[in-house]
């Protein structure tokens, strides 16, 4: 890609400069050298990565099996295993390149201090943002059923504001009645950014054993099946968000360069890619350039100019 | 350091053209796929991780059976299990199969364990023919191979030409290609096949290993690739003839890249116990660590 083209792609996201409009995943890679053994994989090709959901304690994790391919998508229940926030700090975080790309932690726990607690380790720390996980559909406590429940969101989001200045994103879940509420509760609570969606949550069943295939029994749905709910989310999210001057990294189920600009149009400015990884270790520099020829072709000098561009249908009703 | 900091760059994408796609009884299939930047680089217990097809995107991950780095190609076998598999073997010759590979911790061998005996089940036969083909290079060793299944071996065996110490009258059938390297091989199964021992692998296995005299049971180091239950089997018998023990696993995997936690396997450290990535801290392990 030439200079030029690399300019298209800038985009700033809560005032941190992504050199393309796309993010890693959180859970997707690790925490952000993983997927550097695969030849032709650059960290260089996407904004930002999002390292995988930290907690304060190292945990250990959900038993096998805890992933299984369903029809276009795959169910996980991973159970947040990471060696903890201290350890992702020293040990983890200098080893990784920021003049790469920009690092997002995700922050997970069980309780609101433990949130908290996490957030002042990383806030310490050369990290350039913090993803707040309140809907991982994988553990007993926090996780989702903070994320199901708007008051508690709200709750978890100031709380964390009150110990650090980084750019802070609310991961919201999908799996709750109202999500505008929800997210107009965070923006009032301090919120930065939203990461729109997380996994929906699922199950399936071995029809011999009739047990269910998953270890936790249940998991979270990810891939081109959940596409279409997140688009739908993204927008009705951006309802609310826009007028704060909030952005929405957009996400479920991206798998090409015309699902992430349909992402673009619903309202995000930034838009992740999780599981499509697991297809093609290579895909982000094809999205990268297939963005390109969409705002070639349709001359666009910015991925801003894209954002948020939907016409509705006169004819339709209301999306929210 | 970061162990994935020092593998930058490691594992190759490449669309491989089929060369060869052999349908063989009990659903297995052997593939040879031109592939040549992963048979430069594959070791015995490498796997390639595959596309199958556009409908079922998700990868399939199979042990490497043999590489040519000359001629540039590698050999699997699998066994139809799923969708995925069955949308696999449908794929004929000329075709592309995206592959990443090769990937995970090989096996390792050592120069005073002069006598491996390599244990292979079903579709965990692969590994343990590409263990032989490495260890057939090398004039210190002097390996064995134990192969067993429940449906037909995906290959005519024959009559070993070999004396094996130990092996009960009449088990005498052998892979042709083992034993073109010169390697004694003999195969079980409780199916009644004509020329393999009637029982389990760790039967055979211990009937060699009881023939033994005690300097020559010190040389011994397992390896060995299959189902959950035999590789449970073996790990006791490595245990009980107090013999080091390398196992190859299995799990399902979405990144196979060390990326996304969902193939762990528990294992003891000293720390206490750990979830081990199947893909890049494995596949092989050591058999005490795992059982
Ligand atoms: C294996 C796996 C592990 C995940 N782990 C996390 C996690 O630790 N924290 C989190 O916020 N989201 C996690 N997610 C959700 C993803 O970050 C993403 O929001 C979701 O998968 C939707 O995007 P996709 O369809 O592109 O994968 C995980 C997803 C997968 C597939
Ligand atoms: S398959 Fe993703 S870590 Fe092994």
């Amino acid at each position: 890609m030439n200079h030029d083209e690399l300019e298209l792609l800038r985009t700033d996201f809560c005032g941190m400069d992504f050199q393309t409009p796309l993010v890693l995943l959180s859970g997707c890679v690790g925490f952000g050298e993983e997927y550097t053994r695969v030849v032709g994989y650059s960290n260089r090709d996407v904004g930002a990565v999002c390292l995988k959901g930290t907690t304060l304690e190292p945990r250990l994790g959900n038993p096998p099996h805890r992933i299984f391919e369903t029809p276009m998508g795959m169910l996980n229940a991973i159970g947040l295993q990471n060696p903890g926030s201290r350890q992702v700090v020293d040990t983890i975080l200098p080893e990784l390149d920021f003049a790469e790309t920009r690092f997002i932690a995700n922050l997970s726990g069980s309780t609101l201090e433990e949130y908290v607690e996490v957030a002042r380790i990383f806030d310490d720390s050369p990290i350039d943002a913090m993803e707040i996980n309140i809907s991982c559909p994988n553990v007993k406590e926090g996780g989702v059923t903070f994320g199901n429940d708007p008051e508690m969101s709200a709750r978890v989001v100031a709380a964390c504001r009150a110990v650090t200045d980084k750019p802070l994103i609310t991961k919201l879940s999908p799996n709750q009645t109202d999500i505008a509420d929800n997210a107009r509760r965070c923006i009032e609570a301090g919120t930065d950014g939203f990461a729109v969606i997380n996994t929906l949550m699922g199950m399936a069943v071995d029809i011999e054993s009739r047990s269910p295939v998953i270890g936790n029994n249940q998991g979270g749905l990810s891939g081109p099946a959940i596409k279409p709910i997140a688009l739908l989310k993204v927008h009705q999210v951006y309802q609310v968000a826009r007028e704060h001057g909030i952005p929405i990294i957009g996400q479920g189920g991206v798998n090409s360069a015309e699902d992430a600009i349909e992402f673009l149009i619903a309202g995000a400015s930034a838009v992740g890619v999780g599981t499509a990884l697991f297809y093609d270790p290579l895909i982000c520099a094809k999205i990268n350039a297939g963005i390109v020829a969409y705002m070639n072709r349709h001359g666009l000098a910015n991925v801003a100019q894209i954002t948020g561009s939907l016409r509705l249908n006169d004819a339709g009703g209301s999306c929210s | 350091m970061n162990a994935a900091l020092s593998q930058r760059e490691t594992i190759f994408v490449e669309e491989a053209e089929i060369l060869a796609h052999d349908a063989h009884p009990g659903d297995q299939y052997t593939l040879r796929l031109q592939a040549p930047q992963i048979a430069a680089r594959a070791l015995p217990g490498s796997f390639v991780h595959l596309t199958v097809n556009a409908q079922r995107p998700m990868r399939r991950p199979i042990s490497i059976m043999r590489v040519d780095a000359q001629k540039g190609y590698v050999d699997l076998l699998y066994k139809v299990f799923g969708e995925g598999t069955a949308l696999l073997a449908q794929n004929g010759i000329g075709d592309t199969l995206n592959l990443m590979g090769p990937i995970g911790k090989p096996f390792e061998f050592h120069a005073d364990k002069k006598r491996p005996l390599l244990i292979g089940g079903g579709v965990g036969m692969p590994p343990m023919i590409f263990c032989a083909d490495v260890l057939r290079q090398d004039t210190n060793y002097q390996p064995f191979v134990i192969l067993g299944s429940e449906v037909p071996f995906p290959f005519q065996s024959q009559p070993s030409e070999f004396m094996v110490p130990g092996m009960p009258g009449g088990v005498i059938a052998a892979m042709p290609l083992i034993e073109q390297w010169n390697i004694p091989s003999r195969l079980t199964s409780t199916q009644g096949y004509p020329g393999c021992h009637d029982g389990y692998v760790t039967d055979l296995a211990r009937h060699w290993l009881d023939s033994l005299a005690d300097e020559e049971r010190h040389e011994v180091e397992i390896f060995s690739c299959g189902p959950h239950p035999m590789l449970e089997a073996v790990a006791r018998l490595a245990k009980e003839y107090d013999l080091p023990c390398q196992v190859s696993l299995e799990e399902f995997m979405a990144c196979a890249v060390g990326g996304c936690a969902g193939c762990v396997v528990q294992v003891q450290t000293e720390q206490g116990p750990a979830m081990k990535r199947v893909c890049v801290d494995g596949p092989v392990f050591d058999a005490y660590a795992v059982f």
